[in-house]
């Protein structure tokens, strides 16, 4: 198995902190995996995700031990080119990446950085904006189309690069529900047909859960769990408690479970849960 | 309290974002504005806070309408509203300068103002240890909490927070949630929230307000317009996972409008004949989770 | 939007979404630029200028620019006007060695109204060069053709960064407003002194977005490949997509140098035998005949 990620030791502390914000962190990700990184805010999610990136190092001063690999070499000694190609990372706040004056030149800014052959730019422009289905907004301003395809924009201007890592940091935490979906669509896609090694932080557990092999917790700078979704979020009380709500679905088989109505595996979808909610109920002999 | 009378606004570019609105909420509601980005949300809710002139319709709060000249003293009184980002709204170099600037503005002489800032603190959890502190290096949940007791400063009847949760983990949207409930339970406040979050709709708002395109396309109790998927897809809003289960679930008898966990584990235990196997099937509910033929009462 | 689209959006406001000048390249668009707004600053005859005016009028009809659009500049033209002619009635300089002319129950002056006149329709010239210009290019084609002329990349893209954030400055600045007001702002009863000391204000905020913006966008640009300190780390060269996408062609070319060699010609013309100045205008001349005739 070919690990897309490894992560060994490793910790960062920005200049003026009091302590570290991350402490010795090992992580594995093999590629073509699906990883859900959830945790309070100020966990360390993001720097652990930009230590991915190799933006830590390279553009941020602070102080940093131990190693962080991208399919095996390390991160410090690649150069901004070389990781565009092989990490995208889609940011938050799309109106905050965007550097270019129409969404076309968004897309194909990063194209041109890492020297993509003009020859072929258009035919890549046009692959990441039907995947993304913003194909009719290529000529818009980003600044004049809404939140959700604004943050649209920003994975086709990252997938257009063709990376084999996607990293995507709170992509649906600005936009509407629909809006939430299409993004959700997307990775989905991205996982079933490209197997492409996608990490997502989000607080949105519901979303992406389904998705995902493996999901992360990351608190107080560390990695606390790391599990796949089904018996990830068995412990419902203590995961809210460190500011994870995870699918509501699975929190009420959850409970179920506590008080002896359901043995089972734990729903993560609205059609697992109904399922498992019907036959509880006809084995109880409530369905006419 | 809030008056809003066939209400319109559009862009200075031509653009409509509300096209007859008209609407009361009264002293003490908690109500939640949802619909999708571009339906109107936020302008409707700057409107509402005298922030922005309608083109058309107006808005009367407390009976003062935010159109005429010189109201903005007085009509700030009355209705507060905190901005999505605290960024934009933290002028001050001190979080203690801050939070005194509203009263300082109406002329709220120096020694009341101490006490006024010091409680609003109290109440928004910010500790008067951050009182000197510049707001640009606080963490963004404090600063949004900063931003919350500036407004809560002025002592206004009518609170809007425009996103309150959006960026924060699970445990500070409760926290800003519960801090909202108790402004308005303990306070009297009128709470009116923008949001996207569903779940925190349905186990917080008393009263929801769907808008689509400038429009208002559902008005009612939270658990009423809930219940009618139908009616809110057509805002592109979906009702929270819990619902959508209870509706599956109505034919055994559980019932369909459940709006939080807690409520449908509890049905569940009811229904299944679990520690409470009081039975009652209640009567209406025990059609399949067919369309309901929903009806807005807009 | 369901209807066909007849003009895209720009920075400063519109172009049409098909223009016969879209035939050219940005280049050839930019040396019309100069030719258009340029040449005047050499030209005093008022003929000259206001015929270039007609020829811009007619160009951004064939450009199918909406007149609606050049409407919206009207104003403007109003307000330079009264300000030039205002001027000139208002502070004439020595009077005794001026025309007087005694008009509508006022005294004007021949000379300083004539060299009001001139400025204006040369300024009025220059005007109509540009906003021909910015109806019908986009940002893009400014850069196109900036990168054209060999204006290095870094250069041109941070002049796009900063009209992109200039757009955002807005855009906070009226946040900001907004939520002073919130916070029981009363603007109209003011004083001046109290307004400059608001806009100290306005600052704290627009530091904190505008900082937080500038990491973000660092980070942004080292995702993509780009570092502002120069040429992308790793060797290769960055292609130019958007430039290829504008081939130079023999046409554009013979556009571009014909209309700088107009303009170098009319520089020259003009520095050397004087034949553009006012006072071999025809127009000048029939003024003069009436004012000696009264």
């Amino acid at each position: 198995m070919r690990l897309a990620v490894e992560v060994e030791r490793f910790s960062w502390r920005c200049p003026f902190a009091q302590r570290d914000a991350l402490r010795e962190v090992s992580l594995a990700i093999p590629a073509g995996e699906f990883t859900l990184v959830v945790g309070p805010n100020e966990a360390g999610k993001t720097t652990l995700m930009l230590a991915i990136k190799g933006i830590i190092p390279h553009s941020l001063a602070g102080r940093h031990d131990g190693t962080v690999r991208v399919f095996g070499e390390p991160v410090a000694q690649k150069n901004a080119a070389v990781l565009a190609r092989q990490v995208g990372y889609v940011f938050g706040d799309p109106d905050a990446q965007f550097t270019a004056l129409t969404v076309e030149e968004e897309i194909l800014f990063g194209l041109e950085n890492v020297g993509v052959p003009t020859s072929e730019i258009g035919a890549r422009i046009r692959r990441a904006s039907e995947l993304t289905m913003i194909s009719d907004l290529l000529d818009k301003p980003p600044y004049d189309i809404s939140g959700g395809e604004k943050q649209r924009v920003a994975i086709a201007s990252v997938l257009a690069m063709d990376p084999e890592i996607l990293i995507l940091d709170e992509p649906t935490s600005m936009i509407d529900p629909l809006g939430k979906d299409l993004i959700v669509d997307i990775c989905g896609s991205l996982k079933r047909d490209r197997r492409m090694t996608v990490i997502v932080v989000e607080h949105n557990v519901e979303a992406f859960a389904p998705l995902a092999d493996r999901v992360v917790l990351v608190r107080d700078g560390r990695i606390e769990r790391e599990g796949a979704p089904r018996t990830f979020f068995d412990d419902v009380e203590s995961l809210i408690d460190c500011g994870v709500y995870p699918p509501q679905v699975t929190q009420v088989f959850a409970r179920l479970q506590r008080r002896g109505l359901y043995a089972g595996p734990l729903p993560l979808t609205d059609e697992e849960g109904v399922a498992a909610g019907t036959r509880l109920l006809q084995g109880a002999g409530r369905w006419r | 309290m809030i008056r809003a009378e066939r209400l319109a606004f559009r862009y200075p570019d031509g653009t409509p974002a509300l096209d007859g609105v008209t609407l009361t909420i009264a002293a003490g509601e908690f109500v939640a504005l949802i619909g999708q980005n571009g339906a109107g949300k936020t302008t409707l809710a700057k409107c509402l806070a005298g922030l922005l002139r309608p083109t058309h319709g107006r808005v009367v709060v407390g009976g003062i309408d935010t159109a005429a000249k010189g109201v903005m003293k007085a009509l700030v009184r009355r209705i507060g509203y905190v901005f999505q980002n605290p960024d934009h709204q933290l002028f001050n170099t001190r979080v203690y300068d801050e939070i005194s600037y509203g009263p300082k503005n109406l002329g709220v002489p120096e020694r009341e103002r101490d006490a006024v800032v010091r409680e609003v603190a109290a109440v928004a959890g910010v500790r008067p240890e951050l009182f000197s502190e510049h707001p640009f290096f606080l963490s963004k949940g404090l600063r949004q909490r900063v931003a919350i007791a500036s407004t809560l400063a002025i002592r206004p009847q009518v609170i809007v927070v425009d996103e309150p949760t959006t960026g924060q983990d699970y445990r500070q949207s409760i926290d800003v949630m519960e801090f909202l409930t108790r402004l308005w339970r303990q306070q009297g406040h009128t709470i009116i929230i923008v949001t996207h979050e569903m779940p925190i709709v349905a186990a917080y708002a008393q009263r929801v307000i769907a808008l689509c395109r400038g429009r208002v396309l559902a008005d009612g109790p939270t658990r009423e317009v809930f219940a009618q998927p139908d009616l809110l897809a057509q805002t592109f809003v979906k009702p929270p996972q819990v619902t959508r289960l209870a509706r599956a679930w109505a034919g055994a008898g559980v019932r369909a409008d459940a709006l939080t966990v807690d409520e449908l584990v509890d049905e569940v235990v009811r229904v299944a004949g679990g520690e409470r196997a009081v039975a009652v099937p209640r009567a209406g509910r025990q059609e399949p989770p067919a369309g309901p033929g929903a009806q807005a009462d807009a | 939007m369901g209807e066909a689209q007849i003009a895209k959006k720009t920075l400063l406001g519109m172009v049409p979404a098909d223009s016969p000048f879209y035939r050219f390249h940005p280049v050839g668009r930019m040396a019309l630029l100069i030719f258009l707004s340029v040449t005047p600053l050499f030209i005093d005859m008022p003929e000259v200028n206001l015929g270039l005016i007609l020829v811009t009028l007619g160009l951004l009809w064939w450009g199918r620019v909406r007149m609606q659009q050049v409407r919206r500049y009207l104003p403007l033209l109003v307000t330079v006007a009264i300000f030039m002619f205002g001027v000139a009635f208002l502070a004439p300089g020595n009077r005794t060695a001026l025309t007087p002319i005694r008009s509508v129950g006022a005294t004007f002056y021949f000379e300083p109204m004539w060299w009001a006149f001139v400025s204006y329709c040369r300024l009025i010239a220059m005007l109509f060069g540009a906003i021909l210009y910015f109806s019908t290019n986009r940002e893009r084609d400014t850069l196109v053709a900036l990168r054209s002329l060999g204006v290095p990349f870094a250069v041109s893209y941070v002049a796009a960064l900063s009209l992109r954030s200039a757009g955002m400055f807005m855009e906070d600045f009226k946040t900001i407003r907004e939520a002073q007001q919130a916070r029981g702002l009363d603007l109209e009863s003011l004083s001046v002194v109290e307004k400059a000391k608001l806009y100290t204000m306005y600052t704290v905020p627009l530091f904190a977005v505008a900082l937080r913006r500038a990491d973000e966008i660092s980070n942004a640009l080292f995702a993509k490949g780009y570092t502002l300190s120069g040429r992308p780390a790793g060797g290769g060269r960055r292609t130019d997509y958007l430039r290829a996408q504008y081939p130079v062609r023999a046409r554009d070319w013979a556009v571009s140098v014909g209309l700088v060699g107009a303009f170098a010609l009319v520089a020259a013309l003009s520095k050397t035998t004087g034949v553009f100045s006012d006072h071999l205008s025809p127009l000048r001349a029939v003024v003069v005949g009436m004012v000696a005739a009264r």
